[in-house]
This record gives C-alpha cells, sequence and structure tokens, in this order.
C-alpha cells in the first residue's frame, strides 16, 4: 500500500501564532535528513500575530525554486484553512485537521483525499497545558504518514529546542501522542501509507535570498549599510546589525528611507563600500538620491526587494511591478545597472558583482528581488568563497595621485570613468555635486560642458558592457519558441519547460541576470525566436515594455501576466503557454 | 605636487550675513590648524549651499534637505575627517527638519552650521519657517528638548569675534568626538529680508550674561523661552555637555575589506546555513 514519493508538497496552515512556520521548519529538517532538496515558502498577512498564516514546504530529488502544483500533506489548524488551502490538495492527499473548533467544514476537499480529524489543540491543552505543542503532535502524526523512523523525529524536535531545554520534554511527549493517535489508525511505525525516498546528498545550505544578498555584500567589502525595516527587505537590515560590525562596519537604521540612501552616499563618498535595502515604497523615496549618484558619479548598491504596489499595496505579497521605475524612475538621464536574482545562489553571486560594478562605473547599480527570491527559503550548493574579487575601479593611491600632475574629480577619459580620489588624501581636493558641473566640480551650464560630461556619464555603462552578468539558459535553445522572465518564476519556468517537453512542446529558455542596460545576449535570444513568451508578476508588461524599447517587436513577444500576489506554478504556467501555442 | 581645484568667489549679494560665516569658518579653521585636505565641508541647497566651493577644502553639494544624513554616513565612515554640514533654514528647518531631531538624537560628532535668514533667498524671497511673524521656530528650543543633544549655539553675523569663537568651540566639541555640534547663525538676507535692524534690537548675548550657565540644560531652556516671550532673541552657547556621545562607531574607511584576511570567519556565517545531513 505504501506510495514512494520523491517530491514531496507540504502545507501548514493556521491563525498567526499557531506555530504553522515551526512545522515546516520541523518537516524540513527530516526531508533534508533523508537527502531532500528543500523549498520553503510562507504565506502570510502582515500582521505581526493573528491572521491567517501558512507554510509550505516541497521536498525534491531536484533542486526546485517554487512550490509544487499540490499539496501531499496539508496540516490545517481551524477551518479557514480548509477553506482557503482545501482545494491545493492533491487527490490522493492527506490532511490532518485540528478538530478542537470544530468540524471538518464540507465541500473543500476532493473525494479521495485521506482526512484525521484530531482534536491537537485541545489535547496539547489537556495534557501539557499549553496550546502550542500541539505542533509537535502533528508532527508525529505527520512522520507516521511519511513512513519516517520516530527516532528521527525526535532527532530533530531535540535539535530544534536544543536552546531551551525546558521545551523539549513537552514537545517529545506530544510526539509520542501523535504516534499513539497513529498507532490506532494503522500507521505502525515503518508502515504509513506515504514513504519518502532516501538518497545521498552533496553539501547543502538552506537560506533565504534575503541572507544570501547579504551575505555577498558583506563578503564583497560593503562595510557601510543604513536602511529603513521595510518588508520583505527587512532581514537585510537584519543581518547587516548582526554582522557588519565585526569587520569594522556600521549599519545604521536610519529615520526614514531619505536618511538611509543619502547617508550611503555620505559614506560612499569617503571610498567605503555603501549599500541600503528597502521595497517599492522606498525606492520610490530614494529616487531622487540615485539621480544624485548618478550625477555626481557616487558608488551606490540599493536592493529592491519587491512586493505588490502600487502604494502600500500587499506587503507581504510578490511582485515585479518595480521594472519600470529601476530602468527608468529618477529626474534626468543617468546611467545605472540593475540585476536580477532568480535564487539564493543569483542573489549571492549578483550582490559580489553588483557591490564591484558600482565602483566601476561610480554610480547607481541596483539589484533587484522580489519577496518569493527574498523570503523564501531553498537549499543550494554552499557559496564559493575561494574565487571572490574585489575590484576597486579606477580609485587613486597616494602615490597615484601625486604624480598626476592636476587632479580632476569629473575628468573625462575615453571610457568615462574619472580616476578618483578620497577625502583625507592630500592634493585631491575635490567639490562633488549633482548640479551639472566641469571637471572640477564647478557648477556648470556651459552647453559645451553639458553635453561633454552627460556624453561621459553615459560612456561608462558601455564600458562594462562584456563585464554584465549572463543569464540563466534552460530548455531546448535550438526551438523557434522562447520563454523568458526574471526573478520569483526562474524556477516555474524550467519546471514548466520539462513538463512541456515531455508533452513535446519544447521551448528554449532565458533567465536574464542583467536587465538593464539589455544585454547582447537577450537581444539575440528574442531575435532569434518566432516567438517568445515572457513571463512577469505584474499588470502592464513592464519587462516586455523594456524589451519592446529597444528594438523587439510585441508581435514576437507575448506576455504572460499574474497580479494576485501569488507564484506560478508549473502546470498552471504550462496550461498558459498551451493555450498561447494553441491560439 | 598635484594642483587640483581653485577655491570659488562666493555668489552671494554685497551685504549678505554668509560672508561672515564663511569668514569666521576660514579663520577656526585656521586657528585649530585643521588641514584642507582633512575636512570635508557639506553643504544643502541654497544661498549657503554654496559655501563649500569657496574654502578648498573637499566639498560636497548635498540633495535639497539631505545634508545631514549625508554629513551623518560620511562621518560614520571616516570619522578620523573633519566633518562640517552647512545649509540654510528652509533646507534645515523645512525640507530636512525630520533629519534635526535624529541627529541630535544619534548625536554623531561633527558639526552642522545653519545660516538662518528668515526667507528662501536663491527662489527669491518666499518665507521659510523661521521668518518673523510668521509663527516661527527655533531650532536652539529643539535641540534643547532633545534629551541627547550635546551643543547648541548661535551667532550673529554682526558679532563677528564671538561667531568665530562659537565656530571654534563647535569644531572642537566635535573633533573631541563630543558629539553633534550644532551652530545658528543669524545671517541676514540683504535683498529679500534685510533682519539686521530687527535683529540689533532683538538679541541678547548670553555669552556675556554672568547668570547663564551653559551647562544646565533646564536653565538654558527657561532662559530662552523666557526671552522669545520677551520679544528677544538668545545668542552665545546656550547648552553643552561633556559627556561622550551615545553611539561610539568604527572607522570602515580603515577596515580591511580582504577577501582573504576573512574567508574562515565568512565560513563560519555560512556554516550556520548548513543543512543536517542524513547521518547514518
Amino acid at each position: 500500500m505504501t506510495r514512494p514519493v520523491t517530491d514531496f508538497n507540504a502545507m501548514v496552515a493556521g491563525q498567526g501564532g499557531d506555530g504553522s512556520l515551526t512545522v515546516i521548519t520541523l518537516l524540513g529538517n527530516l526531508l533534508a535528513r533523508r537527502g531532500f532538496h528543500l523549498y520553503t515558502s510562507r504565506n502570510v498577512g502582515s500582521q505581526v500575530k493573528g491572521g491567517h498564516t501558512a507554510g509550505l514546504l516541497r521536498g525534491t530529488m531536484v533542486p526546485r525554486t517554487g512550490m509544487g502544483d499540490s499539496i501531499d500533506v496539508f496540516i490545517a489548524f481551524d477551518a479557514e484553512a480548509i477553506e482557503k488551502g482545501g482545494s491545493r490538495v492533491a487527490q490522493d492527499g492527506f490532511v490532518v485537521y485540528d478538530s478542537s473548533g470544530g468540524p471538518l467544514p464540507d465541500g473543500h476537499l476532493s473525494d479521495g483525499v485521506t482526512v484525521l480529524e484530531i482534536p491537537f489543540g485541545r489535547l496539547a491543552v489537556r495534557d501539557l497545558r499549553r496550546e502550542l505543542f500541539k505542533n509537535s503532535f502533528a508532527l508525529g502524526v505527520i512522520s507516521r504518514i511519511l513512513t519516517i523512523d520516530d527516532a528521527d523525529t525526535a532527532a530533530v524536535i531535540k535539535a530544534r529546542f536544543a536552546a531551551k531545554p525546558e521545551l523539549v520534554d513537552p514537545n517529545l511527549q506530544a510526539m509520542i501522542e501523535g504516534f499513539a493517535y497513529a498507532d490506532e489508525h494503522d500507521m505502525a511505525e515503518g508502515a504509513g501509507p506515504i514513504r519518502l525516498a532516501k538518497v545521498k546528498a552533496d553539501d547543502r545550505i538552506l537560506i533565504t535570498g534575503n541572507d544570501a544578498a547579504a551575505l555577498g555584500f558583506l563578503v564583497a567589502g560593503v562595510r557601510f549599510f543604513a536602511g529603513y525595516p521595510i518588508t520583505p527587505a527587512t532581514e537585510i537590515l537584519d543581518f547587516m546589525t548582526r554582522h557588519i560590525e565585526a569587520y569594522g562596519g556600521v549599519a545604521v537604521q536610519a529615520e526614514d528611507e531619505l536618511a538611509a540612501v543619502n547617508m550611503a552616499l555620505g559614506a560612499a563618498l569617503t571610498g567605503v563600500r555603501s549599500l541600503t535595502a528597502t521595497s517599492g515604497p522606498g525606492i520610490s523615496l530614494m529616487q531622487e538620491a540615485v539621480s544624485h549618484a548618478g550625477s555626481a558619479e557616487i558608488p551606490l548598491v540599493v536592493v529592491d526587494a519587491q512586493r505588490a504596489g502600487p502604494s502600500t499595496g500587499m506587503p507581504t505579497k510578490s511582485e515585479q511591478s518595480d521594472i519600470a521605475m529601476l530602468i527608468h524612475g529618477g529626474n534626468g538621464d543617468f546611467p545605472r545597472i540593475v540585476l536580477a536574482a532568480g535564487n539564493a545562489t543569483d542573489a549571492f553571486e549578483l550582490a559580489v558583482i553588483a557591490t564591484n560594478l558600482s565602483q566601476r562605473i561610480q554610480g547607481p547599480v541596483y539589484l533587484m528581488l522580489d519577496q518569493t527570491v527574498s523570503q523564501d527559503s531553498s537549499t543550494v550548493p554552499p557559496f564559493d568563497l575561494t574565487t571572490i574579487e574585489i575590484d576597486h575601479g579606477r580609485r587613486l593611491n597616494q602615490h597615484q595621485l601625486d604624480v598626476i600632475g592636476e587632479y580632476r574629480r569629473y575628468s573625462i577619459t575615453d571610457d568615462g570613468v574619472s580616476p578618483w580620489a578620497m577625502p583625507g588624501m592630500p592634493d585631491g581636493m575635490s567639490l562633488v555635486t549633482g548640479n551639472e558641473h566641469d571637471e572640477w566640480g564647478k557648477v556648470s551650464t556651459e552647453p559645451r560642458n553639458r553635453v561633454d560630461m552627460m556624453d561621459k556619464r553615459a560612456r561608462k555603462t558601455d564600458a562594462v558592457l562584456d563585464d554584465l552578468p549572463s543569464g540563466h539558459r534552460f530548455g531546448d535553445d535550438a526551438s523557434t519558441v522562447g520563454i523568458l522572465g526574471v526573478g520569483m518564476q526562474s524556477g516555474v519556468m524550467r519546471e514548466t519547460v520539462e513538463l512541456l517537453a515531455s508533452d513535446g512542446i519544447e521551448l528554449a529558455g532565458l533567465q536574464p541576470r542583467t536587465i538593464w542596460p539589455v544585454p547582447a545576449e537577450t537581444l539575440a535570444f528574442v531575435a532569434s525566436k518566432e516567438r517568445v513568451y515572457v513571463v512577469e508578476h505584474n499588470h502592464s508588461g513592464q519587462l516586455a515594455q523594456i524589451l519592446e524599447s529597444v528594438g523587439h517587436s510585441t508581435d514576437t513577444m507575448r506576455s504572460i501576466l499574474k497580479y494576485d500576489g501569488i507564484a506560478f506554478t508549473p502546470l498552471e504556467l504550462a496550461d498558459r503557454i498551451r493555450t498561447g501555442e494553441a491560439g | 605636487m598635484t594642483d587640483t581645484y581653485r577655491p570659488a568667489e562666493p555668489i552671494w549679494c554685497a551685504g549678505c550675513g554668509h560672508f561672515g560665516v564663511e569668514g569666521a569658518l576660514l579663520l577656526a579653521l585656521s586657528d585649530l590648524s585643521i588641514p584642507k585636505e582633512e575636512t570635508l565641508v557639506l553643504a544643502g541647497i541654497g544661498c549657503s549651499g554654496t559655501i563649500q566651493n569657496n574654502l578648498g577644502t573637499y566639498g560636497y553639494h548635498a540633495l535639497h534637505g539631505r545634508v545631514l544624513p549625508t554629513a551623518t554616513g560620511a562621518w560614520m565612515a571616516n570619522p578620523k575627517l573633519t566633518v562640517i554640514a552647512a545649509g540654510g533654514d528652509g533646507d534645515g528647518y523645512a525640507i530636512g527638519m525630520g533629519h534635526l531631531i535624529h541627529a541630535f538624537r544619534h548625536n554623531p560628532s561633527f558639526t552642522y552650521i545653519v545660516m538662518n535668514n528668515g526667507v528662501y533667498g536663491l527662489t527669491k524671497g518666499q518665507n521659510s519657517p523661521t521668518r518673523h511673524g510668521t509663527r516661527p521656530i527655533d531650532a536652539i528650543l529643539l535641540g534643547l528638548s532633545v534629551l541627547e543633544t550635546t551643543f547648541v549655539a548661535r551667532g550673529f553675523t554682526r558679532a563677528p569675534e564671538q561667531l568665530r569663537d562659537l565656530t571654534v568651540r563647535a569644531l572642537k566639541h566635535a573633533r573631541a568626538g563630543h558629539g553633534f555640534a550644532f551652530l545658528e547663525v543669524l545671517s541676514p538676507c540683504v535683498t529679500y529680508n534685510d533682519t539686521y535692524a530687527l535683529w540689533d534690537a532683538e538679541y541678547v548675548d548670553l555669552d556675556t550674561d554672568g547668570e547663564h550657565d551653559p551647562t544646565n540644560r533646564s536653565q538654558a531652556f527657561s532662559r530662552v523661552t523666557e526671552l522669545h516671550a520677551e520679544g528677544r532673541i538668545p545668542i552665545g552657547l546656550i547648552h553643552h555637555t561633556e559627556r561622550d556621545p551615545t553611539a561610539a562607531l568604527a572607522d570602515p574607511s580603515a577596515a580591511d575589506i580582504g577577501p582573504d584576511s576573512h574567508i574562515a570567519s565568512y565560513e563560519d556565517i555560512l556554516d550556520r546555513y548548513k543543512v543536517e545531513r542524513h547521518n547514518r
């Protein structure tokens, strides 16, 4: 009867504070011990406590960046969880329902679903005097469904509560009650209805995009961080606050985003690698300063962990609707670079690259994330720290400055980059301004100078075009039909392409990691296809509009858009493409 | 010897108070023998926001209202520099007011000189938040009301010796690491809001008032409030304390950013994310 599983999807849902995320963490640990790759996501209201919360977990044999189409095991702590999530449960799936608050609501589950109704909450209060222990009770039941050895389950609970020893015993007790319940319902140890595969695994880390990016910035030599708390970027502020001081750096929580970005500019002015991180509303406030970094030629890195807009929008939901602002925002014309990460590994690598690029172009570089990439966790190979290089761009040391003869902060050069001396260096005194200026930094509106300076600044990004990060390719490159997208749909697109290939529909895939300037790779990819599906989480097809603005026809590009705050699943995206191909 | 930019001539109207502020600042830098290459002057937007062009130091022209966060970032990143923020009352008390409160609160060790003329001169005469007869605010009282404040003073360009002395005191306070040195200067705009006669009649010099104790915050607050009620405006060293700044900050400009020297500790951070593998 036991069904072997190699792609396992679980969901735990209840009111915020129920501990849904703890169950997901423990279940993830159990899967990781069996060699599964993990992907975890949380679907939360923006309230701290209360409001409906779901934790999602996927375990797979190959790395996946996204949830599967249906849920194999659903732990529902209340009726609302069933009402909201019941339809996602697979036809042969399991629902473990906490009936403390009432019976299972009708009409939300497929006929084939197996339901276990257990008053976890009530039993936890009755036997252990604390409702929160219902989580370990549930874990005990689930581990039996999955035919996991009882000792393994006990081990992850002990490890989880190692720092709070007083919680170990009651959680183990709750788990044992879960086992007892399973025994009574024909799920003895080693004889559950589902059997998870077990494979040998390489070294892996489980990390969010935000933490991966923050570590990348630290490794790239960022030693000044200023930020203001905002969902879903706050973890970068938290990471920097925890770690940067040990490396002689400073992390500041500023009074607002205007202060944060200007603090970063002030620090960057002294030659220290500086960063700020925010989300769309903060990016809006920072536009003037980003434009200033372009004009005054100050290296600045800004992370945009995008969330659903406009305005305050849906703070905990994913979207990619800042693309146009990142590429075109800020007053005036100035060069900037926009990189986009599709998973944690990208986030780490691009953080390093963004930091070096900002030094090389002495100007603003954005790292674009989205709530899903920022906050969901996945297992990836440990980052390679041995190949990191620090590029200082055209910074002058004192000797170079001494022999230069005459120092002009904004000297006009072939590649537009001016050699740069830091405050504190004798004979390197300079005037830095966002006003149009001459080579010495004196304010100037002289027409000829204006043209020379605009052209000089524009040349800086041209000079680094060949060094901008390339994209990831997947699928059948020879196909005349392409699929293109960035950020959170990167992993989903790969899975969709595999699904469609098994149905005989071959697609060539590209996940660009540089979105501005539009790299030659993207131009060539789109130009070589008869059709390209451009997959975006926004309402207006902002990425497709950018590609159109650099010469691609809308006849070639077919936008596939989603803006409900929820990530595509592979089948859902495959259906949208099948529809497109049928039309 | 490498040459660099030549200091600019001031853009100000003849008779502008800002000449006096610039003169006092240059004399104070000279009195304290502070090298120009170790001085970073950041200025806001407005007539006053051109002072950095005239000094021969490192100069930075901030966005409108943002001179304080920019100076805070620069000072945190290199506290060995003598950092001086400068600007007008529109820049500092209107668009940038939110930052002033937090500068008092964080107490970063740099000097902030506000040239208060009660008017927007560069845009030809609009009211600023300090204009006489328009429900003006007093940033000295604001500073006194923030408990972390360590230095508040007000000068008047008609009292140049005192202004030079206050500038020296402010620079010394900040350079000694005692924190944020706030110096407002009554600096009349002869073109759009000529307040020479008004301030001549209103000012009261607390430096020459034997009863004023600048180390006593509550007494200073009372005195300033009482003088306002009498239609008078106090100048002098209003309040200072000798305690250390609240935030002791590192000097990232001196940090070794590696990466080779840090790889082992970066690996330690990475290890915290390692997934426990099957152990049987």
